[in-house]
């Protein structure tokens, strides 16, 4: 594997070592003017070079290169007033930039000759970047605005549904999109069941989303890469923000550490609905607990030019209880410690130690039955990244990242008089590493190539007893491994490459090819994800999940990149896809890997997205047209069926209106075709119960799902210290019933009936949160 | 650990004061009628019954058409007793001879439609159901009476258990089932959940309890999952349960002990 690896990079780098001499570099780091807040995406062009240009790291930092001479270097980022600089380069430059907000919302977006045009010239295709500000106004429920809900409403990317707090990206499932926190895996994305994500907007920067095309430096994750970025903190001035709303309260609390040279932010949110239980009359209301918490605190410090450090940390919880009959907590808990390092003008690294935690505990209590059962898998991560910035047209990413994966997936504990025995069912361990690189290249003007191969590596490690079964689920064999011994070992390449070809300045097409291997699996047969589902490693049993995907592209945009618009199919087939034997027993079972099942799926569609960048009247319409299918031995005959996740039509609409300087007014719509389901086609008695018939395995549809939600905004007078808004919501604008399930049983008034009885969560909700910063 | 997303949902529900139910018209496909075949035989007295049936639509009422004129033999392995049994009502067919005993193994042989369907099982032994008392749960300010039965499972071998309830001498509908892979050796008390039947002051409610193997105890068990009182919820793919009845059939053929015991419920 480092073998490929060097080979690789040696044969990149004389191609360009030659050709370097009389150049010389300008680098730096892209910064909000106001608050210090480095800006991610940032584009880097020098004027009259066709060509020539960077785009803004993660940290900010770009590195660009020219011969000798005069340039104006152009500088810009959506919502910020581009910058011009003039640049007399005869050595190597330091050259931070700082860039102003548009400060007037309404003024038309005045197009310079900045790369506006981005999202059609680069060879990143199936990717899409959201920063807070730009998703502040689109409505969600209770008005908590949620950058993970929003993504939601973009082509390829589907809500699982109310109360199941997954998403699905181009076919996949919930367990296969990789959310990342400031580097950190988030193993559980959502709050409420799914209702809120975990992702507090005062903390966060922005968001990428890859559905495809996925950088080499990703991996793990077969359906997508969700990377979000925390707000590193106004570095200039202290200052304190915060919302009241219905159901939430938030507070956020940043500013410098020493001024321009380190910032610090706070950012807390709590529900509260269950202080209002407590308030209740009714003792048996009173004793419920019903709330969660998101706490964000993130610092950043810089030693000197050359090295800052970044650390950075998340911790949220859920907690109900029923009186003392039932409890469950769950949440996770991250932190990422970075350091940044210029080793000189092309070489820029950054090293990063990694914490994941994600555990839940039940406490159960009935009668003489007294149960604790906790769960968890916690991760210990190291990631060595560094991008080498050959020239203008070119830069190397290369690095190294390897995971510890402790998972405990379950100990119960009990009173002395329980019906139950005291179980911990045995802990897991694996090693997954990986080394990559990837180089993007200008090859001319008009052709972007970036390629790259990630080499992987999945070692199931000891202390511990694994078997191996039989069809019918008995114990076939079975081996001790001592602690740190390897039982198993997969080793994949995965290669990634993605080419753009500019036709003209507005329109391009693309093509990319992916491959991502996922080595953790989510287990759940239920009908939506629960926070006690359970994560297991890749063992004897279970190989390695694969995806290879290859899409292609059509990017255009409008008047004068106003608007643009794009065109994508995919094409995905999968690996060793998991399903579940009937009757499969996931719950405190040490043998569980005898219940599962092994196929392959495949999944394709269209999509199309029509954006509108700026002006009074923005937002975006996106529509998917897909299919998602999966085949098992052992499950309908071994013939293709439509996974769960399949759905024929998606559309969303969001529209964002600023009537005035005070008011804002929004619209999110959405519909889709229901989930494919299995429901029942005869029935027959036994013992006196009504027994469902099934013929083939999801082949009936839920009914489909639309929704409206509208939000406006108004936003108070601006004052030199304080600023405030109102923000009102309604959720589901035209009271829909939408089926949340549909449950087959008896008919209570006619014994010898029965019915199909449709659930519903969420009718109407309307909601006002009041938002300050002073 | 049981339906505790059943509980998450229930309660964010009841926060949010915003769910609701509606019996909807679903189009459903109409399967090709299938055979429905049960037989018991019991540690009680004879005659045991076999019954055989077929499926309908969902939509049909239920009353389910009974197979007649099978030629059915039941067959005592332990003993050597092989038993031909009479059809008594249209689908019904009873034993004569055969006497159930813990420790036996029983076939089935069922031949209909130029098609010859068997199973076999053995009768698990005895274990005492001591008595039944009564849980109550609250959740939001509405309670819950559930059944609980009483007993010790024996610590050295693997047990499956069968419940079924009358609350005043009225059979509910539900069934449960549950094994000791979590309680080997322990004194079990567990709540029946019901969801359909409600217990009020000063009900009687009987239960029965059948010790059955492990083939019957999957069989009942993929069915409650599948109609979604399984320990994790709803299944999302809900699939037809594996019979113990060879080619092809539904239903399941049993042996078990039985013993019941009733209990008055006081508030």
């Amino acid at each position: 594997m480092k073998l490929i690896i060097a080979l690789l990079l040696l044969s990149l780098l004389p191609h360009y070592t030659f050709s370097q001499a009389q150049k010389f570099i300008i680098n730096g780091t892209v910064r909000d003017k106001e608050t210090g807040e480095t800006l991610i995406g940032a584009n880097v062009m020098i004027s009259g070079q066709a060509g020539l240009g960077a785009v803004s790291n993660a940290y900010g930092f770009y590195s660009v290169s020219a011969a000798a001479g005069a340039y104006k270097m152009l500088v810009s980022f959506s919502g910020y007033v581009t910058d011009t600089i003039a640049v007399e380069l005869s050595n190597n430059i330091e050259l931070p930039v700082a860039l102003e907000k548009y400060k007037e919302q309404l003024q038309e977006v005045v197009i310079t000759s900045g790369r506006k045009n981005a999202n059609v010239s680069r060879p990143l295709m199936g990717v899409q970047k959201l920063s807070i500000d730009e998703i502040k106004n689109v409505p969600v429920i209770f008005g908590e605005k949620d950058i993970l809900k929003t993504i939601q409403l973009l082509p390829g990317i589907k809500s699982a549904g109310e109360g199941n707090s997954g998403f699905y990206v181009r076919g996949g499932s919930a367990d296969q999109n990789l959310v990342l926190l400031d580097e950190a895996v988030v193993y559980n994305a959502s709050h409420l069941l799914g209702f809120f994500s975990t992702f507090n907007s005062d903390a966060i920067k922005d968001v990428t989303v890859y559905k495809g095309g996925m950088p080499a430096e990703y991996g793990g994750r077969l359906s997508s890469v969700i990377d979000i970025k925390m707000n590193d903190g106004n570095n200039k001035k202290f200052g304190v923000g915060g919302g009241i709303g219905l159901i939430a309260s938030r507070l956020n609390l940043e500013g410098p550490i020493v001024k321009e040279k380190g910032s610090f932010i706070v950012s807390a949110r709590r529900t509260y609905a269950d202080v209002f239980l407590k308030l209740s009359a009714d003792s048996a209301l009173k004793n419920n607990v019903l709330y969660f918490y998101d706490l964000n605190a993130k610092a950043n410090y810089k030693l000197n030019d050359k090295n800052r450090i970044f650390l950075s940390a998340y911790t949220g919880r859920d907690n109900f209880g029923f009186g003392t009959a039932f409890g469950i907590d769950y949440g996770n808990l991250t932190g990422t410690l970075r350091w940044n390092h210029i080793f000189n003008k092309r070489l820029f690294s950054n090293t990063s130690l990694i914490y994941s935690n994600y555990s839940y505990r039940i406490k159960i209590k009935a009668g003489n039955n007294d149960l604790l059962i906790t769960s968890k898998i916690r991760d210990l991560n190291f990631k060595e990244d560094l991008q080498y910035f050959i020239n203008a047209r070119s830069r190397i990413n290369f690095g190294v990242n390897i995971i510890h994966h402790n998972i405990v997936p379950g100990v119960v504990t009990v009173s002395e008089s329980s019906s139950f025995n005291n179980l911990t069912l045995q802990k897991k361990y694996s090693l997954e590493s990986a080394a990559y690189v990837s180089h993007e290249w200008s090859i001319s003007p008009a052709v972007n190539l970036t390629y790259g191969l990630r080499a992987s590596m999945f070692n199931v490690l000891g202390p511990g007893t694994f078997y191996s079964y039989y069809a019918n689920n008995d114990v076939k064999d079975s081996v001790v491994k001592k602690r740190g011994e390897v039982l198993k070992t997969y080793q994949y390449l995965e290669p990634r490459a993605a080419v753009s070809w500019l036709l003209n300045p507005s329109q391009s097409i693309k093509f990319s090819y992916t491959r991502n291997v996922q080595n953790l699996h989510l287990l759940s047969n239920a009908t939506g994800a629960s926070p006690t589902d359970l994560w297991v490693g890749s063992s004897n049993n279970i190989r390695p999940r694969i995806a290879d995907q290859l899409s292609f592209g059509y990017f255009r945009n409008f008047k004068n990149n106003v608007w643009e618009m794009s065109a994508e199919v995919y094409y995905k087939k999968l690996q060793n896809e998991i399903d579940y034997k009937t009757g499969a027993e996931l719950r405190a079972n040490e043998n569980i890997e005898a219940a599962l099942l092994f196929g392959e799926g495949r999944t394709y569609g269209l999509e199309l997205f029509l954006k509108k960048r700026y002006g009074k009247l923005n937002g975006w319409i996106g529509y998917t047209l897909a299919k998602a299918e999966r085949k098992f031995d052992g499950i309908n005959n071994g013939e293709y069926f439509n996974a769960t996740q399949d759905r024929r039509h998606e559309v969303s609409v969001v529209g964002i209106y600023q009537a005035s300087k005070k008011w804002t007014f929004s619209a999110t719509f959405v519909y889709y075709t229901g989930n494919a389901v299995t429901f029942p086609s005869g029935k027959y008695n036994i013992d006196g119960q009504t027994v469902f018939l099934y013929s083939k395995r999801n082949d009936y549809r839920m009914p489909a799902y639309h929704r409206l939600d509208l939000a406006a905004t108004l936003q108070g007078k601006k004052r030199k210290k304080y600023e405030s808004s109102w923000s009102f919501s309604i959720y589901n604008a035209y009271n829909r019933a939408n089926a949340f399930s549909i449950d087959f049983k008896d008919d209570p008034d006619d014994a010898s009936k029965t019915q199909a009885v449709q659930t519903t969560l969420f009718k109407i909700v309307p909601s006002v949160t009041y938002n300050f910063k002073f | 650990m049981s339906s505790g997303r059943i509980f998450l949902l229930m309660a964010t529900a009841l926060y949010f004061f915003s769910g609701c139910e509606k019996v909807v018209q679903v189009n459903l496909n109409k399967a090709t009628p299938q055979i429905i075949i049960q037989g018991n035989v019991t540690n009680e007295a004879g005659p045991y019954t076999v019954s055989i049936t077929r499926s309908v639509p969902f939509d049909n009422s239920n009353v389910f058409p009974p197979v007649t004129g099978a030629v059915v033999k039941i067959k005592d392995v332990t003993a050597g007793i092989t038993d031909i049994l009479t059809e008594t009502m249209p689908g019904v067919y009873n034993t004569a001879t055969v006497q159930g005993t813990a420790g036996s193994t029983y076939t089935l042989e069922v031949m209909t439609d130029n098609k010859t369907y068997t199973a076999s099982s053995t009768m698990p032994g005895i274990v005492v159901l001591d008595s039944v008392s009564f849980f109550i749960n609250t959740f939001f300010g509405t309670t819950l009476t559930n059944p609980l039965p009483n007993f010790q499972d024996p610590p050295d071998a693997d047990n499956y258990y069968f419940f079924k309830q009358l609350i005043n001498r009225k059979p509910v509908k539900t069934f449960f089932v549950f094994d000791d892979r979590l309680s080997q050796g322990r004194y079990i008390s567990r709540q029946l959940f019901n969801d359909s039947a409600y217990i009020k002051n000063l009900d009687t409610v009987e239960l029965e309890m059948r010790c059955i193997d492990k083939n019957v105890y999957n069989y009942f068990n993929h069915i409650i999952e599948a109609q979604g009182g399984g320990n994790s919820g709803p299944v999302a793919a809900p699939g037809n349960p594996a019979s113990n009845i060879s080619n092809g059939a539904f239903g399941y053929f049993s042996a078990h002990t039985v013993q019941r015991k009733a209990g008055v419920f006081k508030e």
